[in-house]
């Protein structure tokens, strides 16, 4: 796979934009291998941990990215959804875009075929019955998909997808048995709230149990990866967690960081599916093949 | 951000405020860390507490008229019995943290009772007064645990996680009196960013020891959105840990920071307790614990 790359800043965007941030959430709550494996329901110190995220932190979010008029995408595990439908709801009624991330924060890489089509199907049924709508976006949990895993979200409607690290800004991953391709946004690991400020016990994360960093730290290294992805006119998204940085005092860090953002002209702030949808319309020519 | 539409604190305060501490002398590091047993010197780092951490814990909130909520297992009472009584004394909550400061993942039901019944009769011994406050040393319970805590008398834990405000344990069965749940948040503790062993390793990654002037800019910010919001922010110390020469003023300077706000309610954890249970009957649909409690109950032991 190679990235598509060369283009001057003021041309990968539409007219008057440097650069484009795609500030993702992924609401993963409570879910993921401890539930997966049903060792959460003897752990409430750790359900709770995460279902904080859903419970308290999504509001807190929605009113900061309300207060500075910046549309998000939220990629929402769907067994949070059956749990938390008003807050969920309201992630759509304020304005931003949902997108699929499992069930139980599966690791699709994991899975057989027949499984991943499974958790897909009922993500939508989910969706369709809570929310009345059909995601076109998806986040692999854990960040690893299977080699079977493109078709499967092709088959299953998706149009773009937010999981790999490899570059910073969209490309095209084409399945050539079929002709259909999807527009990846790619992550990085610098703007994943678990690389700084995460921490738990039993299960532990990190592994070795390293500190909370500095949130005057953290914010510094966030400012500089806008700052050096603006200058360059890529395209930032981030891996952030409502349970992690919607916390009450890390939601001051993120205030710093989109106050700075919106000090700067020429930032089009969008939802992932318009950044994918505008690259499939403006860069169809620059396809490489998975 | 928008500011809390009312108050949930008594005289219209913004915020809570509780300082809770463990001291769990060398007990607590032996249940996490079995491998100390028998190392001396790595127990001496556990041992400062009771050595110099706690006098100068208790000068501190002396010194700021501050009564904190003091989590004491119930065998470390019986080695520390002065010094216990002499926190008690001083005006602060002696909560129960277990008998030997047990994980509970690994008791059963009826052992976690017998631990939580022997260090009720322990602390009632010391100082003449039956706990109220309940803190599992190491966060969990068994399902219907909850009852057993009831039953004996406790009124409030601060164990689980998943909320800013306090909130209730579900009531089972015919034990209607109100538990209260404080719950943690691990950037408001002192020992995920402090503690040290070289070997056994403690953290085990070995991590560096976090820089104190970033922790108490961190506790400072985590502070600030805490009280914008109107929450109830507890405060989990060990007098090994924060009780340092070289620590304590990180937490004078906190305590200062907080203090010089006049909307903040200072409360022990049995003040809190009292006063959320007095105000509500049950939580907000879809709370974490309510969608927990009924899967917890249903689970079967691994």
């Amino acid at each position: 796979m190679q990235a598509n790359d060369g283009a001057a800043p003021s041309s990968l965007w539409p007219e008057g934009v440097r650069s484009s941030v795609a500030l993702a959430f992924d609401v993963d709550g409570p879910t993921g291998n401890a539930m997966l494996d049903g060792s959460i329901w003897r752990n409430p110190s750790f359900f709770t941990l995460g279902a904080y995220g859903p419970w308290r932190a999504v509001g807190y979010l929605l009113d900061l990215l309300e207060e500075y008029r910046i549309p998000a995408t939220f990629f929402v595990p769907t067994w949070v959804l059956e749990n938390w439908p008003a807050q969920i709801r309201a992630i759509v009624e304020r304005g931003h875009e949902i997108g699929y991330h499992g069930h139980q924060h599966e690791a699709f890489w994991q899975l057989t075929r027949e499984r991943q089509q499974e958790v897909m199907a009922m993500s939508l049924a989910l969706f369709r019955k809570h929310l009345g709508l059909t995601p076109a976006g998806f986040r692999t949990p854990s960040g690893d998909w299977g080699a079977d895993t493109i078709e499967i979200l092709l088959d299953a409607g998706v149009r773009y997808s937010s999981s790999m690290r490899g570059d910073d800004r969209p490309y095209f991953i084409d399945h050539a048995a079929s002709g259909r391709s999807l527009v990846e946004i790619p992550g990085r690991w610098e703007l994943d709230d678990y690389a700084s400020l995460a921490y738990q016990r039993n299960p532990d994360y990190p592994a070795g149990l390293d500190r909370i960093a500095s949130y005057d730290a953290t914010f510094d290294n966030w400012r500089r990866e806008f700052d050096g992805s603006h200058r360059d006119g890529l395209c930032m998204t981030t891996l952030f967690h409502p349970k992690v940085s919607g916390k009450p005092g890390r939601i001051l860090l993120l205030e710093r960081l989109c106050r700075h953002m919106r000090s700067r002209d020429g930032v089009w702030f969008a939802r992932c599916g318009e950044v994918a949808q505008w690259w499939r319309e403006r860069h169809a020519g620059a396809r490489v093949v998975a | 951000m928008k500011t809390p539409e009312r108050s949930h604190w008594p005289d219209g305060k913004r915020m809570a405020f509780v300082v809770t501490v463990d001291f769990f002398d060398a007990a607590g590091i032996l249940a996490q860390e079995p491998r100390m047993a028998g190392r001396e010197k790595s127990l001496s780092v556990w041992q400062y507490g009771a050595r110099r951490g706690v006098d100068r814990l208790l000068d501190v909130l002396d010194e700021f008229k501050l009564h904190a909520s003091w989590f004491v297992p119930g065998s470390v009472a019986l080695e520390h019995r002065a010094m216990v009584r002499r926190i008690h004394g001083a005006g602060h909550e002696i909560g129960n943290a277990s008998f030997g400061c047990e994980n509970f993942d690994a008791l059963s039901l009826a052992q976690q009772r017998d631990s939580l019944l022997s260090a009720q009769a322990a602390l009632a011994d010391v100082t003449g007064e039956a706990p109220v406050g309940f803190r599992s040393p190491f966060g969990n319970w068994a399902p219907g645990f909850t009852q057993q805590l009831r039953a004996a008398g406790i009124q409030w834990s601060s164990s689980w996680r998943g909320d800013d405000l306090p909130y209730l344990h579900p009531s089972s069965g015919e034990a209607a009196q109100a538990l209260v749940e404080v719950p943690l948040h691990y950037e408001l503790e002192d020992e995920p960013y402090f503690t040290f062993n070289l070997y056994p390793p403690v953290p085990v990654g070995q991590p560096r020891i976090a820089s104190y002037r970033e922790v108490l800019g961190n506790w400072q910010q985590d502070f600030a959105g805490f009280h914008r919001l109107g929450l109830c922010l507890p405060l989990r110390l060990h007098p090994e840990i924060i009780g340092t020469a070289g620590r304590i003023d990180l937490l004078r300077e906190f305590l200062s920071h907080v203090l010089s706000h006049d909307d903040v309610w200072v409360a022990t954890g049995r003040e809190l307790a009292a006063w959320w249970s007095s105000r509500h009957t049950g939580n907000e649909p879809g709370h974490p614990v309510d969608v927990f409690s009924p899967l917890h109950e249903a689970s079967v032991a691994p």
